[in-house]
Formats: C-alpha cells, sequence, structure tokens
C-alpha cells in the first residue's frame, strides 16, 4: 500500500494518539495537548536525527530511506504540527468555545492523514487519505467561538467537494482505461510514449481536482474566506501545512510522473506554468488590497503557491528540487506569519491592519520574527525562500522559459510591497490604542514561531547540504 | 595570519557580530556602544592590514563550495581592499560620532545592529567575486538601510523607508536578472574567470538598472533626498560613506576591472551621468532642508565618478577611484557637520540659520574645510580627484559631455558657497546654540583635516590607485 513502509510508523502512531486521546482527557483535560505535543515532539527528534546527521553528506545521504521526498514532507508535517499544537496548547483559554480533547484529536488525525498523503503509492489510497484530511480540517475550522469559523468550513467544504469529485472520477476512469493506479504503473505507462486518450483524460481530472485543493487561481476563491474565518491556530495549520500536502504535493507528484520535462508536447506543461504565473500574480496584487491581516497572508500564499506550481509546469529536475525547497519554505514562513497573526489576536485583541501600529515596542519578538519571515518569502538573501525562488528561476530560464522567469523574479517586488504596507501598518509606525494596550505573549507562545525563524535562516545558510540532500536522494532516486 | 583568515574574518566578524548586538545590550548601554565601536574598528584594522600584501602583488581569495555555481568567493585585490578600507574607516568614524549623537532617541540597539550588520555586508559585498553572493549581500545592505531610514518611526519617516527598500530592491532583482543572463551565457559568475569577457547589451543594461537604483542616479535619484529623514549620521553613512559607493564600486567592478563593454554604452552612461549632475545641482540650489541639499550634492558628485569610471581612459579611472576617497571623507564631514547643526538648532530650514560661525567656530570652519574639499579647490585632497577625472576625461570624452560636467562643477561652487554663506555667515535669525560635544565635534574636525592631509600627501593614493588601474582595469586607453 505504502511505497516507503519505514515512514509506516509515523503514520500510525499520530493515529493512535488520536484514538487514545479522549480517553486520557476524560481524566485529565490537560492529558489531550500533552499526548499530542510528545507524540509529534518523538516524532520530529527522530526524523531530525535522520536528516541532519553531519554523516549523511559524506555517505551520499545513503542512511535514507528511499524515498527522500516522503521523508522531508513526514518531517515537515510534523514541524508545522508540533509548532501548531504546542502553540494552541497555551492559546486556548479555559473556559473558551474550544474543547481541547476533541480539538487536538482532529490535528493528530489530519497529521495521520497528510503522511499517508506523502507515504502512499498509489492514487486511491491518495485519495482515501486526503478525504480523512478534509473532513478533519473541515471540523477544525469550525472550532473556535466565531460564527466565521462555520462559515469558513462551508465555504471550504463546498468549494472543494468538486475537487474530491474530480479526483475519485479521475481514479476510476485510470482503473478502467489503464488498468492501474500506482504511481510506477502510470510512470512507466507515460514513458513509454503518449497513452491512450482515456488515460490521459482520467489524470487530466486528477490534476484539475489537485488545482482546486491547492488554491490556484482561478479555483482560489476558497482559500480567503476559510484562512480568515478558521480559530486561528488552524489558519497556520491550514496554509502552513494542511492545503499544501492536499493539493500542491500531488500536483509536483503528478508533475514528477508525467515526465512533463520530457514529454513537451503535453500541454498540461503549459497550462501548469500559466496558472502558476497567474496565481503569483493575481495573489500579489491582490494581496496589496488586504486591511485583514490574515486575509492578507491568504492571498501572499496563493501567490507563494503559485512559484511553486509554475516550477512543477516546467517539471526540469531542477524546477522540482526547486518545488520542493520551495514548498518546505513556504511551510516554514507561513506558519510563523500566522502564528504571529493568531499572537496579535490574543495580545493587542484584532487583527486589523487598520487598528494596529507600533507593535514593535510592546510586541518585539513577534515583531522580529514576521520580520524574519516576511523577508524570506519576499525572496530576500541569504535566507532560505531566497534560494528556493533562485532554483525556480535559473530552473525556468533554463528550461527555455524566460518570460516567466523574468516575470516571477519580478514578481517579488510585490511581495515585497506588500509585506512592506503591512510592516508599516502593524509593527512600525506609532502606537495606536489597541497596540498601546497590547502586550507581548508569553515565552511558550513565541518559542514555536523563533524556533521556525531560527530554521529559515539556517535552511537558507545550509543551501549547499540542503541542495545535496535533495539532489542525492530526490533527483537521484525518483526523477531520473 | 595569512591573508585568507583576515579577509574571512574581515566580512564574518561584522556580520555575525551584528547579530551579537541585542546581547551585548542586554548587559548594558555602555558595553553596547562599546562594542559596537570595537566592531566597527576592528573591521577596518583587518582591511586595512590587507593593504600592504596588495602591494606585493598577491591577491588572496577564500572559497566556500555552493551548488551550482553559486561558489561563495572573497577575494582580496587592489580594488576590493581600497573600497572597504575607505567604507569601513567612514563607518568607524560615523559609529562614535553616534555614541553621542543618538543617545536620546529609541531604538538605539536596533540602530547599532543595523550599522554593524550594513557595514558587514558592505564588507561582503567588496571581497565578493562571485555575482550571485555580491547580489546577496547588496540585499542585505538594503535591509538594514531600511530599518536605518525609518528610524523615527512615524509614517512619513516609515513610508519613506519603505520607498527606498522598493526603488533599490527593483533594482537590485533586475541586476539579478542581468547576473543570471551572464551564468546562462558563460556559464559561470566567477569574476575572476568572466575577466576580459564581452557581455550582451541587454544584460549590461540590466545591471546598470542595480546600479544607478543604489547609487540614486537618475531616473532612479528620488529615494536618496527622502532618505534624509533619517538621523544625519545614517545619512552620512547611507550617503557620503557606503550605500552610494555600492553602485559606483558594482561599476568599477563589474564593467571597469570585469567586462569589456561596448562604447556606446558607455557613452549612454555618461550622458545619464551628466544629466544627473546638472539636475541634482539644481535641486541643491534651491532647497531650503540642510540635509536636502547636501543629499543633492552627493547625487551630483557621484556622477562626477561615474564619468571618470565610463571615459575608458586610464587617467580617469585611477582619477574617479581617488574621487571615490576624497568624497567619502569630504561628505562624510559636511553631513556629521549637518548634524550637529540640526541637533542644536532643531531646525533644518537653511534660511531661518545665520551667523553661526560665532557660536559654532569649529563646526563652521570644518564644515567650510570639507566644502572646499568637494568643490576641488587646491590643496585639498578633492582637487586633485576632480583634475583627474577631467583631464583624463578630455580625452576621449565628447564636448557635450564635458560640458555638461563643467556647469555641473560650476554648480557645485554656488550652491556650496550659498550654504555656508546662509548658515554661517549672515545675520543672527535667532537664538544660536552652543557648540556641539567634543566627540561630535573632534570626530568632524578629523575629517576635515584628513581631507587636507590627504591634499598634501597625495602622491601615496594615487600610487596605489595608479597600480590599480593598471592591473585590474579592462580596455583602458
Amino acid at each position: 500500500m505504502t511505497s516507503s513502509p519505514g515512514l509506516l510508523a509515523y503514520l500510525l502512531i499520530p493515529l493512535f494518539t488520536a484514538v487514545a486521546i479522549p480517553f486520557a482527557a476524560r481524566f485529565r483535560t490537560r492529558m489531550a495537548d500533552v499526548l499530542a505535543n510528545v507524540t509529534l515532539l518523538a516524532g520530529l527528534l527522530n526524523l531530525s536525527l535522520l536528516l541532519f546527521d553531519p554523516a549523511n553528506a559524506d555517505s551520499s545521504f545513503s542512511a535514507i530511506p528511499d524515498d527522500g521526498f516522503s521523508l522531508l514532507m513526514v518531517f515537515v508535517i510534523y514541524l508545522v504540527g508540533l509548532c501548531v499544537t504546542f502553540f494552541s496548547t497555551y492559546f486556548m483559554e479555559e473556559g473558551s468555545g474550544v474543547a481541547r480533547a476533541p480539538y487536538f484529536a482532529l490535528i493528530m488525525t489530519s497529521v495521520s492523514a497528510m503522511c499517508g498523503i506523502v507515504t502512499t503509492g498509489d492514487f486511491f489510497t491518495l485519495y482515501i487519505f486526503i478525504e480523512v484530511l478534509a473532513v478533519s480540517s473541515f471540523a477544525l475550522i469550525a472550532s473556535g467561538e466565531r460564527t466565521g469559523g462555520l462559515e469558513g468550513a462551508i465555504k471550504y467544504l463546498l468549494l472543494t467537494f468538486p475537487a474530491s469529485l474530480f479526483i475519485l472520477l479521475g481514479v476510476a476512469f485510470l482503473m478502467l482505461t489503464a488498468g492501474t493506479f500506482s504511481f510506477e504503473g502510470v510512470k512507466t505507462l507515460v514513458a513509454s510514449g503518449m497513452p491512450a486518450g482515456g488515460t490521459v483524460f482520467a489524470v487530466s481530472l486528477l490534476l484539475l481536482g489537485f488545482l482546486i485543493k491547492s488554491g490556484v487561481v482561478p479555483f482560489h476563491a476558497w482559500t480567503p474566506d476559510a484562512y480568515e474565518g478558521a480559530y486561528s491556530p488552524v489558519s497556520a495549520f491550514l496554509a502552513g501545512i494542511v492545503t499544501k500536502i492536499a493539493g500542491v504535493y500531488a500536483v509536483i507528484k503528478i508533475a514528477i510522473i508525467l515526465r512533463l520535462f520530457d514529454v513537451k508536447t503535453c500541454p498540461a506543461a503549459d497550462i501548469l506554468m500559466f496558472l502558476g504565473m497567474l496565481s503569483i500574480a493575481v495573489g500579489a496584487v491582490a494581496a496589496l488590497r488586504q486591511n485583514e491581516l490574515k486575509r492578507m497572508l491568504a492571498f501572499s500564499s496563493i501567490s507563494q503557491v503559485g512559484y511553486i506550481v509554475l516550477a512543477a509546469g516546467i517539471g526540469t529536475p531542477l524546477a522540482i528540487l526547486g518545488a520542493i525547497f520551495h514548498l518546505v519554505n513556504h511551510a516554514t514562513f507561513k506558519t510563523t506569519l500566522y502564528l504571529n497573526s493568531a499572537s496579535l489576536e490574543k495580545g493587542a485583541g484584532t487583527s486589523d491592519m487598520t487598528k494596529l501600529g507600533g507593535m514593535e515596542h510592546s510586541m518585539p519578538w513577534t515583531s522580529w520574527t514576521s520580520v524574519v519571515a516576511l523577508m524570506s518569502t519576499a525572496g530576500v538573501p541569504p535566507l532560505s525562500g531566497f534560494w528556493s525562488k533562485l532554483l525556480i528561476i535559473v530552473a525556468l530560464w533554463d528550461g527555455g522559459a524566460r518570460i516567466y522567469a523574468v516575470l516571477a523574479l519580478l514578481f517579488s517586488i510585490v511581495t515585497l510591497a506588500y509585506f512592506m504596507v503591512m510592516q508599516r501598518k502593524v509593527f512600525f509606525g506609532k502606537p495606536t490604542e489597541a497596540s498601546r494596550a497590547a502586550r507581548e505573549v508569553r515565552p511558550a507562545m513565541l518559542a514555536p514561531v523563533v524556533a521556525m525563524s531560527v530554521l529559515i535562516v539556517a535552511l537558507g545558510v545550509f543551501f549547499p547540504y540542503i541542495y545535496a540532500y535533495l539532489v542525492d536522494t530526490v533527483a537521484a532516486r525518483i526523477i531520473l | 595570519m595569512d591573508l585568507a583568515t583576515t579577509l574571512k574574518i574581515s566580512v564574518a566578524m561584522p556580520v555575525i557580530g551584528s547579530l551579537l548586538v541585542p546581547i551585548a545590550a542586554k548587559v548594558s548601554v555602555k558595553a553596547r556602544n562599546a562594542y559596537a565601536v570595537a566592531l566597527g574598528l576592528l573591521t577596518f584594522a583587518a582591511t586595512a592590514s590587507l593593504l600592504p600584501a596588495m602591494y606585493t602583488g598577491f591577491p588572496a581569495a577564500y572559497t566556500m563550495n555552493f551548488p551550482l555555481g553559486f561558489d561563495l568567493i572573497l577575494s582580496a585585490d587592489l580594488l576590493s581592499v581600497f573600497m572597504a578600507a575607505v567604507s569601513s574607516f567612514v563607518s568607524s568614524i560615523i559609529l562614535i560620532y553616534s555614541l553621542d549623537y543618538i543617545s536620546h532617541y529609541e531604538n538605539q540597539t536596533e540602530y547599532y545592529a543595523m550599522v554593524t550588520l550594513f557595514l558587514g555586508a558592505m564588507m561582503g559585498l567588496v571581497f565578493s567575486a562571485n555575482l550571485l553572493w555580491m547580489y546577496v549581500f547588496w540585499e542585505i545592505t538594503g535591509f538594514a538601510s531600511w530599518r536605518l531610514v525609518g528610524f523615527f518611526r512615524s509614517d512619513r519617516d516609515v513610508a519613506k523607508a519603505n520607498k527606498t527598500i522598493l526603488v533599490t530592491m527593483f533594482g537590485a532583482l533586475c541586476m539579478l536578472i542581468g547576473f543570471l543572463m551572464v551564468y546562462f551565457e558563460q556559464g559561470t559568475m566567477d569574476m575572476r574567470l568572466l575577466r576580459g569577457e564581452s557581455i550582451s547589451t541587454l544584460a549590461a543594461c540590466l545591471i546598470l538598472v542595480g546600479i544607478l537604483a543604489k547609487s540614486a542616479t537618475l531616473p532612479f535619484s528620488t529615494w536618496l533626498p527622502d532618505a534624509g529623514v533619517a538621523p544625519s549620521t545614517v545619512t552620512a553613512l547611507l550617503h557620503a560613506a557606503v550605500l552610494v559607493k555600492i553602485g559606483v564600486y558594482a561599476y568599477a567592478r563589474i564593467f571597469g576591472a570585469t567586462f569589456a563593454v561596448s562604447p556606446e554604452f558607455s557613452n549612454g552612461v555618461l550622458l545619464l551621468a551628466g544629466a544627473s549632475a546638472l539636475v541634482s545641482a539644481g535641486a541643491a540650489l534651491v532647497d531650503k532642508d540642510i540635509k536636502r541639499i547636501i543629499a543633492y550634492s552627493t547625487v551630483s558628485q557621484l556622477a562626477f565618478i561615474f564619468l571618470g569610471l565610463a571615459s575608458g581612459n586610464r587617467t580617469a579611472f585611477a582619477g574617479a577611484m581617488l574621487y571615490i576617497l576624497m568624497h567619502s571623507i569630504a561628505k562624510g564631514g559636511l553631513f556629521l557637520c549637518a548634524g550637529i547643526i540640526e541637533q542644536n538648532t532643531h531646525n533644518k530650514d537653511i534660511t531661518k540659520m545665520g551667523g553661526l560661525i560665532k557660536t559654532m567656530p569649529v563646526t563652521a570652519v570644518s564644515f567650510a574645510l570639507c566644502s572646499l574639499s568637494v568643490m576641488g579647490i587646491p590643496p585639498f585632497g578633492g582637487f586633485f580627484s576632480k583634475f583627474m577625472v577631467f583631464q583624463g576625461a578630455a580625452q576621449n570624452g565628447s564636448l557635450t559631455v564635458m560640458l555638461m560636467f563643467l556647469a555641473g562643477a560650476v554648480m557645485t561652487l554656488l550652491y556650496l558657497t550659498r550654504l555656508f554663506y546662509l548658515v554661517f555667515l549672515g545675520e543672527e535669525k535667532a537664538e544660536n546654540p552652543k557648540e556641539g560635544s567634543a566627540l561630535m565635534v573632534n570626530g568632524v574636525l578629523a575629517l576635515a583635516l584628513i581631507g587636507l592631509v590627504l591634499g598634501a600627501l597625495v602622491y601615496y593614493p594615487a600610487s596605489y590607485v595608479d597600480m590599480l588601474t593598471t592591473q585590474l582595469g579592462v580596455n583602458l586607453e
């Protein structure tokens, strides 16, 4: 069932924790978050030891189990998961509308489902896990006492429902026409020449479904509402990892399977690149005009997903590496920014940018971690976001898509512009009433964002190691 | 210590050290200030210690491997060591001056962290022999200047800080496209390997956009006078010492010492620079804000450096190098004088000043000496550099360009005289304050006297830049 049996434990243990949480929480409610945090922390430590062993570089990563892409994704899932659960532990107030036991159980279920998505070897299992993820994140968005949460959840469900339908239909057609739905089977089929029309249709349906799930323009309408309406830590979870795994990961995977680079006649490549570029532009320009911080971040997310889809579209090995690296980076910086918006809500009582100002005095840590994250998003060197964008742009240029390369590069300035506006309204500037009363959140809530900021800098500085990892495990083993 | 280690230290020490400034601030205010100044001075010492080795002609290099030819290469040669020594020297003076100047503002820790980060990034930029890493450090300087320009956090300041970073980063992105074009045409971004190669005009123009945006030359000059909202030590640092010189250095490094460019391209640059010299000198003649006048003057003087660099003539190129040195020191002095005046009179409008020479004699004398050097009056250092640039440019420049620059030079004379007259001479218009603090006044006096000494001992820097031009210049007559 899974292509990476070694990673099965990472899927099963959170699932087990999810089942155990309601029972444990009967005796003491705090047991819920303790269990969730401990499970994720243990998994993360284990993965870090495997990934960041200095001996790896000398042995060209032979210690890494077969699929480096899946392992990296599991690492990111655990990382974001831990940041969100740790943050939520202190974010939730006693007596608020959010019940601890179901909340943490749902997060653990989604972590488990995401691990399933990234380790599976066929489209059918992929579909099942995506549905599990959709249902649990639907419930997560609706947690929290605001009515916006329910509205966002319903929009999320209704607008991504067609996506699930397309994916299911695609899987069915694939079985009918190609007789297989394993990744390897489809890959062999594509490698042996242009497949039959039915198969192309099936894969197109799949791709369409995943594009809707990723929130690429023109299928982006649900993302701002869902992210804005969701319970604040959940927005970080959704934007940072859930929608990326449910949609963008699968798009990259399909790009690898279809060998878009080899089969240049395939119009899918052109469509992907066009939609990617469109997302970059629409997302960035729309973000310029937002007043609500979480909404602006949602549009920024659309724009960053555009870079990944653009890279998946050109499909050269280098572009795929860039896309994967950007996916990792996006998880780090977007989680930081969303968690900080949650801290602002907690500390100053609002995340409406027109009501905030001069927050750097009352919340210096939140302010500086935001600066690091936004600089990385805008691709300012030497932070991690710069290298992934550079890889994507070099790959685009190399693959002959020079116009796209130049446009993608120049849209960094728009990214920088909307973050400058955000920075000016929220952190710089003279304090407003809301911000004078604000206090920095407690250190425990800062720990996740500080850790993420350190990681953003570290991934940038140790870029050669990351690149070697990607080349030796991803490019050498699954692409070529 | 071998050269490569010194090289590594002079970049790594300020960059990493700047991140530790907040920690030093936790100890005490004194410890933080001392630490920041020590970082500046040690950086200057490290770069200056490279100078003698450069005379013997063994360029040192340090390489850290990055994939895809993105290696971090630090290389010391005559040009880079020269620039590094000049800018770290002026930065150290500015750091010392800041001790008093910003002692009563908020955000001091951030100020010291950003100035030292800026200094470190500048060192990295100057020593980097890989185009990509030049871009990396370029962006870090942009980031530091963004925080520094927005030092007084009012909406107006922050809006101008945002303008600064957006303009310079737009330029930098264009430059990155140019670098990538070079990368794909030549297969490498190592400037040591690219020496003498030709470059396509499109790539050259894109790189030029980045350079002009950073050095605030037309048509990107508007952010520089706006950046005057920062505390004047910062503008001094930004303008005179380093930031705008980054653009000039990049031009010298990329088009002077690496690529051979077409004559049409050079002519275009000369015309742009000429227009820039005239327009900004005109703006300096009519403006009333003392810091803006000096900022416009910087834009105008930079054009003279471009004249020297783009003329394609050996004397002019050497003159431009000398100009960088003289202008850094003189303009740094002018800005710091303006800082003292502004802080003591609480006023920036020169029409409301007058007769300051009676109460602030040392500042007035320093201001006069620095002005004379900028105007290019013998025997100040500024005379020799301006003379060499004109001499060289006259040999192969066109008449139009020469006339433009001649007019620019005359206007320099006019606006600086006007400024000095209105501020220091004339009637007293308000209650005039006392002289600035000893540390600040001595700082500016030191810069003014150095200008004079450099004029007297001009033989040494001149022989250095001459050697530099001979060894590194590409396509010079």
